[in-house]
């Protein structure tokens, strides 16, 4: 059942959002700075964890808005995706209510990698995202442009150290007062936009520019260090103007599959969902790049571009002499416009044209919208905590592209979090981190904050080494429980079902361990199934269910009465079957690192004075990157393994001294974080 | 039989402490610890490098009792706590007997560790040591402890007082710097560029496999890419067993401390080398430059094998051959796990307080300021300076700081050659011989295992 009924309705009544003038207060626990997927996500994540929150957009409707393609998911995204719904965040709710073509990428390879993938109609996944903030308790949305991030002067007891005091919008009188701020500024950080030699300030056509004072105060006041990057959209093409016959269609997995957990079925019908199409670039593509580099500022730019979702110039430009994939998607139900991923491009709109022609099933294609690039300010996200909280200001929080990275799923993962830990500082709760051990949104933190970034980051599932254990599958067992028990974001109706699924999975493993037959006996039963025939011991089900021809269903119908109960997880247990003996064998590892990310370093260390044998190049390393845990420390390049024992020193007998006094400090918000310390 | 206590012994092995109260009150440890030590089960030679009469091996962590099992011969019961018992020790898969020795058994939380642990007293021949080190590698969840990894464990279970623990950063440190020198040697010699192919060979295997999964079906990676890495890890499983079975590729490999002597030209380097050896293994002469390669020779120095490098002395030539030995001089200055620097005596400056400045300036002709901590001074040709000036020297250099320790020989009279070889091998570094090569053997076979497994 959908979780949602009838967002449609909603969405026909005009969204009360507020203006400046009439907010009920001038005084909010969190305050969340754009309303892309980072800032929905935070916002709604903060308003579920108990805070007073106030999401401020520029334009109210475009929350919610795909900048780009019209998809969601996909390999390594799609298990952020299945993460941030199993910490009931927005995004994987919204695709299914959205979705119009859906399918499981790199079905052929173990289901730990399976990539869940939706191609989006536009304009539902906006509507849901609106129709569902709309809903939040607690939760104010504000147009309006933010002017300025107040932030106090620093302490002198603790220099550098300021917090943040709230924010000033462009046109209001006074301040905004919040405890937290969550900055998800996208590409309008300092943002420009490239269309051919021309240039503009903004961060996504037809929108404003954002005030340059934040950016000011981000670099000047905060003195955070920033990067530029780039990034570009594709032209926008008339559907009806392209031949597609002369392309090769892509059709849909003929029963989609839901990325909430919370969904059995997506909205659209499997019948009802739309195809894809493939084409190829052509000789004539190349030449019309090659020929129009000096119409091109965007392409001799120095600002690194996102190398898995390059532009056209830079793909002929890398790869020259070879046929290069164009997708022509779909961009919604009623839509008449075709999105061609992978011809993204910045040259003047006369030539995007030319260029689009050379491919043979857009010979006559019209332009509805050219393609253009951004260039945006980042923030070298090693300024950061685990917490996503800027290490030097109280309170501030970064999610998305203001981070490095690229794409939504990496910015709702984000977004998810920080908006939990700024409403948690809020409400004077411990922060909380993710290991890498336990979910990919911990890889992209943890890679985030301890490795930083030189180009757009985007997730992969080699990036994360638990992965047969970090599975799309299994994302609401890894962190559905954990974010209702510990972190409190996840309701009480999702809780139950989780639990309940993780009930009856425990039962279903133990019927399966319950059954012991010899090979010999298994052969009869299941002839099906290649056991070598000279072998003869005594197998599980479970063991049984390894064998790559054996399925819980086949096993079921042998065993009716103890195994049929759990026909509905028969998926599931399949999968779990497959990764078993590998995932025991990752367990010590992973309790290892559990172990050491245990152990925090506290972020005021000051390593230069730290009385332990460290050689100056160490304490420069831990001086400039300030890892949170020992674990953390560990895995940063050019820390000896000496220098980690100098460190567990410390942690164990110096640090405990000095945490003691760190209690007596009548600070509240310092004593909440310094509880996660060991 | 030598006793084994006549050697300073290499870092791991700190001595367990009692607990007093004060380190008991402040290893106050909390479940973090107790966790931490619980995971694999790790072994070393715990008692010096070298020949020794009776050599320990120490096992700890879970799977102590399956080594004791499984080696001992122990089947049934297992042997009362901490009491020594005389056993056969045999190889767990061919049931190969390797020696006969005491074990012990320290059952958790009574030991070291606090964990399980084992103790085999062996002979202390090298050739019975590296059979039963390999002899637990091949047990199932264990493998060669790191550097300080025992200490670590205790440190971490309590076991340890808070002096003994400020120690262990610099032992683990001496330990890597070790490691870190045999590497670079290992780098540049043929079974370097072997494993160098080695890892080559899987990186290249790890890329073909994160491309596979990291990038769908129709994003046009080459079909069949798992089938060559298949092909790839099928060739090297091969590959490496075979390495595994020629023992002898693993002996080719120069085990032992490296120490070279290095300086300026005639400065007697050779004759220092030739005084070591007691028999003429380099040429020497009275012309400068005579040694233009290197030359090594193998030694037993207090138990410790040595290998005694004489390199072309260090000077600015034309000669095309002398400034290629000069180079590869320079390059095993870099490697070296002790330099012996040897300058001529008669070239100091008369003051001593000068000639102090001049042996510092000296040294960083010859090596980097971070070598200078691994040197040893060598002031040769004694017999040319008169008694009052040598005596002036010998006592201005024992006061001087920043200078490394040095002793005034003359390799023409004998003089002083005993105070230098006892120097040498009391030296701490000699004592850090590294068993690498037995270790990398077990890291080669724990890489067939794992391949066994994929």
């Amino acid at each position: 059942m959908l979780a949602k009924k009838t967002p449609l309705l909603q969405s026909f009544r005009s969204l009360v959002f507020r203006h400046a003038s009439h907010l009920s207060r001038q005084q909010y626990d969190v305050i969340v700075v754009g309303g892309g997927h980072a800032g929905t996500e935070a916002a709604a994540a903060a308003a579920r964890v108990g805070a007073e929150t106030l999401l401020v957009t520029q334009k109210k409707n475009t929350i919610g808005a795909l900048s780009c393609n019209p998809s969601l998911g996909g390999i390594g995204k799609g298990q952020l995706v299945k993460e941030v719904d199993a910490l009931d965040g927005l995004c994987g709710r919204a695709g299914d209510w959205a979705g119009i073509h859906f399918s499981i990428l790199n079905r052929s390879k173990g289901p730990a990698v399976w990539g869940p993938r939706a191609q989006l109609d536009r304009q539902r996944y906006r509507e849901f995202i609106q129709s569902e903030l709309l809903s939040t308790p607690r939760l104010t949305v504000l147009e309006g442009s933010v002017e300025e991030l107040l932030v106090t002067e620093p302490n002198p007891e603790e220099p550098g150290q300021h917090r943040v005091k709230g924010i000033c919008l462009a046109n209001g009188n006074h301040p905004i007062s919040a405890s937290s701020v969550v900055l998800t500024t996208g590409t309008f950080l300092s943002g420009s936009l490239f269309v051919g030699q021309t240039t503009s300030p903004g961060g996504r056509i037809g929108d404003a520019p954002s005030s340059p004072g934040l950016s000011q105060t981000l670099r000047e006041r905060l003195g955070l260090r920033t990067g530029r990057l780039r990034t570009g959209t594709p032209p926008r093409i008339v559907k009806d103007s392209v031949d597609l016959s002369e392309a090769q269609l892509h059709p849909p997995d003929s029963h989609p599959t839901p990325f909430s957990f919370l969904n059995t079925h997506t909205h659209c019908k499997p019948e009802e969902q739309l195809p894809c199409y493939l084409t190829f670039t052509t000789p004539g593509v190349e030449r019309v790049v090659r020929e129009s580099l000096h119409l091109n500022c965007h392409i001799q730019q120095d600002a690194k571009g996102p190398r898995y979702c390059p532009s056209i110039e830079s793909r002929v430009l890398r790869f020259p002499g070879r046929r290069h994939q164009v997708w022509l998607e779909p961009e919604g139900m009623a839509s008449d416009l075709l999105y061609p991923q992978g011809l993204s491009m910045t040259m003047p709109p006369d030539v995007q044209l030319r260029l689009i022609r050379e491919i043979p099933a857009m010979h006559r294609a019209e332009i509805h919208t050219p393609g253009y690039g951004v260039q945006y300010d980042f923030v070298c996200p090693t300024q950061l905590s685990p917490a996503l909280q800027v290490k030097s200001t109280q309170g501030l929080f970064l999610a998305g592209q203001i981070n490095g990275t690229t794409g939504y799923e990496e910015a709702a993962a984000q977004g998810l979090w920080a908006g939990v830990n700024a409403a948690r500082w809020a409400l004077s709760m411990p922060l909380v981190a993710l290991s890498r051990t336990e979910s990919y949104i911990g890889v992209l933190i943890d890679d985030l904050v301890s490795r930083g970034i030189t180009e757009p980051y985007r997730m992969f599932t080699s990036r994360a080494e638990y992965r047969t254990s970090l599975r799309p599958d299994n994302a609401d067992l890894r962190l559905t429980l954990k974010g209702f028990e510990e972190v409190g974001c996840v309701s009480s109706l999702r809780y139950q079902k989780a639990v309940r699924v993780r009930d009856k999975l425990q039962e279903a493993l133990a019927a399966l361990e319950a059954i012991a037959l010899s090979s010999a006996k298994w052969r009869k039963k299941l002839p099906g199934i290649h056991m070598s025939e000279n072998k003869n011991k005594i197998l599980t089900g479970m063991e049984l269910l390894e064998y790559n021809d054996a399925s819980f269903e086949m096993l079921a119908s042998v065993f009716p009465d103890c195994l049929s109960p759990y026909i509905e997880f028969a998926q599931r247990l399949n999968i779990e079957a497959v990764y078993k003996s590998h995932c025991d064998l990752q367990k010590k590892e992973i309790e290892r690192v559990q172990k050491e990310e245990n152990m925090c370093l506290s972020p005021d260390l000051d390593y230069f004075s730290l009385p332990i044998s460290l050689s100056e190049e160490v304490r420069e390393i831990l001086d400039r990157v300030r890892p949170s845990t020992l674990g953390a420390a560990s895995r940063l390049q050019g820390i000896t393994p000496a220098a980690v024992i100098n460190l567990l020193h410390y942690v164990k007998y110096t640090g405990q001294k000095e945490r003691g006094i760190h209690r007596n400090q009548p600070n509240q918000k310092e004593q909440g974080e310094e509880q996660r310390c060991v | 039989n030598k006793p084994t206590q006549n050697y300073i012994r290499p870092c791991y092995f700190l001595i367990p402490s009692r607990g007093t109260p004060l380190s008991r009150l402040l290893c106050n440890c909390d479940e973090v610890s107790a966790g931490l030590a619980s995971a694999d089960t790790i072994f070393a030679l715990s008692s010096g490098h070298g020949r020794c009469g009776v050599a320990v091996v120490r096992v700890s962590g879970p799977a102590s009792v399956t080594s004791l099992r499984s080696m001992a011969g122990l089947t049934g019961s297992l042997p009362p706590p901490r009491k020594a018992l005389l056993r056969s020790i045999t190889d767990p898969l061919t049931r190969e007997v390797l020696d006969r020795g005491l074990v012990l058994w320290f059952p958790a939380p009574h030991s070291f560790t606090g964990e399980d642990s084992v103790e085999f007293h062996i002979h202390g021949g090298p050739a019975v040591i590296t059979a039963v080190l390999e002899a637990l590698g091949s047990v199932p969840g264990m493998r060669p402890a790191e550097a300080g990894e025992f200490t670590r464990r205790a440190f971490q279970a309590g076991k340890l007082g808070l002096t003994e623990v400020e120690g262990l950063g610099d032992l683990i440190h001496a330990e890597t710097e070790a490691q870190r020198r045999l590497a670079l040697r290992q780098m540049s010699g043929e079974l370097g560029h072997l494993y160098q192919d080695w890892s080559n060979k899987l990186k290249r295997c790890l890329a073909y496999v994160e491309a596979f999964i990291d990038f769908s079906e129709d994003e046009l990676i080459e079909d069949g890419v798992l089938n060559q890495v298949d092909r790839v890890v099928c060739n090297l499983q091969t590959e490496m067993e075979q390495h595994l079975k020629d023992k002898r590729k693993g002996e080719r490999l120069r085990s032992g401390v490296q120490v070279v002597i290095a300086g300026a030209t005639n400065a007697g380097k050779s004759s220092l080398l030739n005084s070591i050896c007691q028999r003429p293994a380099a040429i020497v002469s009275p012309i400068a430059g005579t040694t233009r390669d290197v030359v090594e020779t193998a030694l037993d120095i207090g138990g410790f094998p040595v290998l005694l490098i004489d390199t072309a002395g260090l000077r600015d030539s034309l000669d095309v051959v002398e400034r290629e030995g000069v180079r590869r001089a320079r390059e095993r200055v870099e490697q070296a796990d002790l330099t012996l620097v040897v300058v001529d005596c008669s070239n100091l400056p008369i003051d001593t307080q000068q000639a102090a400045a001049f042996l510092q300036e000296h040294l960083k002709s010859v090596m980097s300021t971070q070598k200078q901590n691994n040197c040893l001074l060598v002031l040769n040709k004694t017999d040319l300076l008169p008694e009052e000036q040598r005596q002036n020297l010998d006592m201005e250099l024992r006061q001087v700081s920043g200078l490394p320790p040095a002793c005034l020989i003359s390799c023409h009279s004998n003089e002083g050659l005993q105070d230098f070889l006892t120097a040498l091998h009391g030296n701490p570094l000699v004592s850090t011989v590294i068993y690498c090569n037995r270790i990398s053997s077990i890291k080669i076979m724990k890489c067939d295992t794992i391949f066994a497994i994929y």
